[in-house]
């Protein structure tokens, strides 16, 4: 493996769903002779596309599993990681983009940039992942690249700026200009891997001048030698807008835009020349790390080879030879027969066979250097972990992983089920932080949970192709909350003198409703009334009762207990005594403080064509949903609106047979929020109802 | 009125108006000022004084988008929240969240039958029905007088209050009956129009147009840090 990182990108490919990231992956490695043919992403050949390497995404035509693969163009080796579309499936974007030096953003020509788009985006923006922008399916009708550059700075706020304009659209799309040389790009062969380049059409000239000037000015920005060469008007070459582009993109203050049509192998190869002339290599990006030792102090990683090794394992899969676990290397190396240290659990993990992954085949290696990803195989640990050189204690930041929102009874047909079940869901738990499953105590299921319905409902779908576990489902239950809405005070003695030692204690406080926290517990207690080695039991007994809230068994958030007296007796007061006085005063208080239900509510974006703005807006209001606002987009209306995500289930259904198929919706958990009375009651009602069962 | 009311101290109502709402149903008001004063921030305070009372609130913006607009209304929001005495404010917040929404309009795609469509939809489908209209970024400088006409005919056929920002030039003197020129030859439909002065540190905001009780009225300032309105 050669080591001159500035010949290296790691790069990603994120986009709203179908708007065609999978083809033009599928053609990036056609055109850098990592396959050979091509195929369709829906798989009309059976063979399918082959970043899709779940038998489920090619089926669903959409991409679960962000696959990792390595590809070379000209003399540049390119990482590609391939995210996922859908919003239930964040995470492994966030994942993705964590380990990235850079994005193509690819965009459809015909619908623009779409609330998934703004998603991404906004992800990108969080870990500060540059990018540029690819206007994929020129061919098909209605396109209009030049409205979703538009949109870039409206919508997403970037500073677009095009490096090609296209020669015809739609069905009359045949290529483009290419604004540096000023040349005509034709593609032709079989599969468009000849690039022709012609002169500029005569129509197009005056078009490609002044859009030449644009780029020209925006690149000067960021480049004193072009703005030199400007004012002297000297010769603008070709190297001095690249290299001032270059710079605004790394520094996220400048988008290229490229345009073409993945499908018709049109835009491809320039595409890849844009990757290596704009995206950053692994040493333009500041990379940090927090020092275990030293109150997670942020470190600075370097490129280097010759530090030590800092590692972060991203993605983990079951392949056919074990567990294959993905890793990008930040510092060091990481080379075969190497000892490095887990730091999440300070456990030694040698490294036996190191691997560069082409989508579902495998390339062995010797050696990951700094700034490349690679896998590892037969290494014991979760996503997310960081593997560094014995003598440091690092970990690379720790990403959020929000609470599950919605959870499902799974219950293997037989046997054989069984088995391979807890397999499965061993595996996706290390794979995915926000899929959990635990046994629920009293039924004896096994619940899983998640981020949304489609998000488990893949998980149970996974399981039977991948493991061949059948399980039945049981129906989705929305993650319930309990909380109080007043303060209220509590005085409570346990006290039980019934043979043998007997019990004593007794606190005293209150309870009050918190917001943006889940449990403070306060200390007020003076003059030693309850001596301080019992405060933990108190804290304890409070904490207990947390988990499963008087009023119906949903867990109690949204509260602060201070204690403010009590009283202990020198024999019979024990840990166990103040745990039990906590919660009977737990229990006093919380009735007085009028309880109530919180439930899951999720952020909803529709977007619609305006004819139907009026039903979908319907649509929320039947499901209690508060619509927040509407924007008009043109042809498009974008409706934003909170709703319980109790009232989603089956929403895409109904929003697709509402629309003629047209409106398409993304959601992601906004917060919890008090569920109106009369719901309240129904579900009180079914509670007791399942209880008498 | 709906349940979903707050208390909000409204330093408005001590100018001396005959009404909470300073001007009634089926009337406009409008704020002037020149660029960056403090005009949305106006208009967002008298939206959210309407919606602490229960009322309805409808905001259009011809030029910003939702999110942004849910962001001034949030901040300023919390900025009014503790001189208010309210401390749980997520809570507060959405009490009356619900009565308000958003909406997006292009400018070249505004016209009045579109917008009455909008709301006889909404209406119907008993969704969302505005008592107060806000609508900021409308082109004073090149709109004719038949599209104001036409609002303040949809607004009293539909009962709503509507507040206009109307953006000024500093070199601009004001019309013959001491308007600004934005506003000449339809100073006429509106029965309220404040304009905010800068005025050393502080912006003073002075009742170009409306009916007063005199002996209520009392003086109103701009805070120049926070934006807030204060007596």
């Amino acid at each position: 493996m050669k080591i001159d990182l500035s010949k290296v990108r790691n790069i990603g490919i994120s986009a709203h769903i179908d708007s065609g990231k999978t083809t033009l992956t599928e053609r990036i490695l056609f055109y850098t002779n990592r396959i050979h043919a091509i195929h369709d992403v829906k798989g009309k050949d059976g063979v399918g596309a082959v970043m899709d390497s779940m038998e489920l995404e090619k089926e669903r035509g959409i991409t679960i599993a962000s696959a990792a693969t390595f590809c070379e163009w000209k003399d540049t080796e390119i990482n590609i990681i391939d995210t996922p579309g859908h919003v239930d499936f964040t995470i492994e974007v966030e994942r993705s983009l964590r380990v990235l030096d850079g994005a193509i953003l690819v965009l459809c020509s015909v619908s623009g940039v779409q609330s998934q788009s703004i998603t991404v985006d906004n992800q990108m923006k969080r870990y500060n992942v540059p990018c540029i922008a690819f206007i994929n399916k020129c061919d098909r009708s209605g396109a209009n690249p030049f409205r979703v550059v538009t949109q870039l700075k409206e919508k997403l706020g970037h500073n677009p700026v095009a490096l090609q304009i296209p020669v015809g659209l739609e069905d009359k799309h045949m290529g483009m200009i290419d604004l540096l040389t000023m040349k005509a790009l034709y593609f032709e062969g079989k599969n468009g891997e000849t690039i022709i380049e012609e002169e500029i059409p005569k129509e197009l000239l005056d078009e490609a001048i002044a859009k030449r000037e644009e780029l020209i000015e925006a690149a000067s920005l960021f480049s004193d030698e072009l703005t030199e060469a400007i004012l002297e008007e000297a010769e603008i070459t070709s190297e001095l807008i690249i290299e001032g582009v270059r710079r605004g993109t790394i520094a996220r203050k400048l988008t290229p835009v490229l345009m073409g049509s993945a499908y018709k192998n049109k835009g491809v190869q320039p595409l890849l020349d844009a990757v290596t002339h704009y995206l950053p290599a692994p040493y333009d990006v500041k990379n940090e790390a927090l020092d275990m030792d030293n109150n997670e102090m942020p470190v600075i990683l370097m490129s280097d080879t010759e530090e030590k090794t800092v590692a972060l394992a991203f993605k983990l899969e079951d392949g056919n030879y074990g567990q294959l676990t993905y890793i990008r290397v930040y510092q060091g190396t990481i080379k075969k027969g190497d000892t490095v240290v887990n730091s999440r659990n300070g456990r030694k993990v040698k490294i036996g066979r190191v691997v560069r992954m082409h989508a579902a085949e495998m390339e062995d290696i010797e050696v990951i250097h700094a700034g490349y990803i690679g896998a590892l195989f037969g290494v014991e640990c979760s996503s997310g972990d960081t593997f560094t050189d014995p003598s440091l204690n690092l970990t690379m930041l720790s990403m959020f992983v929000p609470d599950p929102v919605i959870s499902l009874a799974v219950k293997p047909k037989d046997n054989k089920s069984q088995i391979n079940m807890s397999k499965a869901l061993s595996r996706f738990t290390k794979e995915d932080p926000t899929f959990k499953t635990h046994v629920d105590p009293e039924t004896n299921e096994t619940i899983i949970e998640g981020m949304g319905e489609l998000h488990l409902e893949v998980y149970v779908e996974r399981m039977f192709r991948e493991y061949k576990a059948e399980v039945e489902t049981g129906k989705p239950r929305v993650a319930y909350r309990e909380t109080i809405t007043q303060r209220a005070e509590y005085e409570y003695i346990h006290k039980k003198q019934t043979g043998g030692s007997g019990q004593y204690a007794k606190v005293m406080g209150f309870m009050e409703p918190i917001e943006d926290e889940h449990f403070i517990f306060e200390n007020k207690v003076t003059g030693g009334r309850i001596p301080t080695n019992y405060i933990p039991a108190c804290e304890k007994g409070f904490r207990l009762c947390l988990a499963k809230g008087p009023k119906m068994e949903y867990p109690v958030t949204g509260i602060k207990i201070t204690l403010t007296d009590g009283a202990f007796h020198a024999v019979d007061s024990s840990d166990m005594a103040f745990q039990a006085a906590a919660r009977g005063g737990f229990i006093e208080a919380y009735n007085k403080a009028k309880p109530v239900i919180h439930e899951p509510i999720m952020k909803v974006e529709i977007e619609t064509p305006t004819e139907f703005q009026g039903n979908c807006m319907g649509l929320i209001n039947q499901r209690r949903g508060m619509i927040l606002g509407s924007q008009d987009e043109g042809v498009m209306c974008r409706i934003e609106a909170q709703v319980p995500l109790s009232e989603m289930f089956g929403f895409s259904t109904i929003l697709r047979s509402n629309t003629q198929g047209k409106a398409q919706f993304t959601m992601e958990f906004a917060m919890y929020k008090q569920v109106p009375q009369m719901i309240a009651e129904t579900l009180l009602k079914a509670a007791q109802d399942e209880k008498k069962k | 009125m709906n349940e979903n009311t707050i208390q909000l101290d409204n330093p408005l109502t001590q100018l001396g108006f005959e009404t909470d709402t300073l001007i009634p149903p089926g009337q406009m008001g409008a704020i002037c000022a020149r660029a960056g004063i403090g005009k949305t921030s106006f208009l967002v305070q008298v939206g959210l004084f309407a919606m602490a009372r229960g009322q309805k609130v409808l905001h259009i913006s011809l030029d910003e988008p939702v999110n942004k607009i849910n962001l001034w209304y949030r901040e300023v929001f919390n900025l009014m929240a503790p001189k208010n005495g309210i401390n749980r404010l997520n809570q507060a917040w959405n009490t009356i969240l619900p009565n308000r929404l958003i909406m997006t309009l292009k400018l070249d795609g505004f016209s009045v039958p579109r917008l009455e469509e909008r709301l006889a939809d909404m209406i119907e489908q008993d969704i969302f029905k505005p008592e107060t209209l806000v609508i900021d970024g409308f082109p004073f400088d090149s709109c004719d007088r038949s599209l104001l006409k036409d609002l303040k005919i949809l607004a009293e056929k539909m009962g709503m209050n509507v507040w206009f920002t109307v953006t000024t030039h500093r070199h601009e003197e004001p019309d013959q009956d001491g308007y600004p020129v934005q506003l000449s030859g339809i100073s006429d439909l509106f029965s309220l129009l404040f304009q905010m002065v800068p005025d050393n540190k502080t912006v003073n905001l002075n009742i170009l147009k409306g009916q007063l009780v005199a002996e209520k009225s009392k003086p109103l300032f701009i805070d120049t840090d926070t934006m807030l309105i204060y007596a």
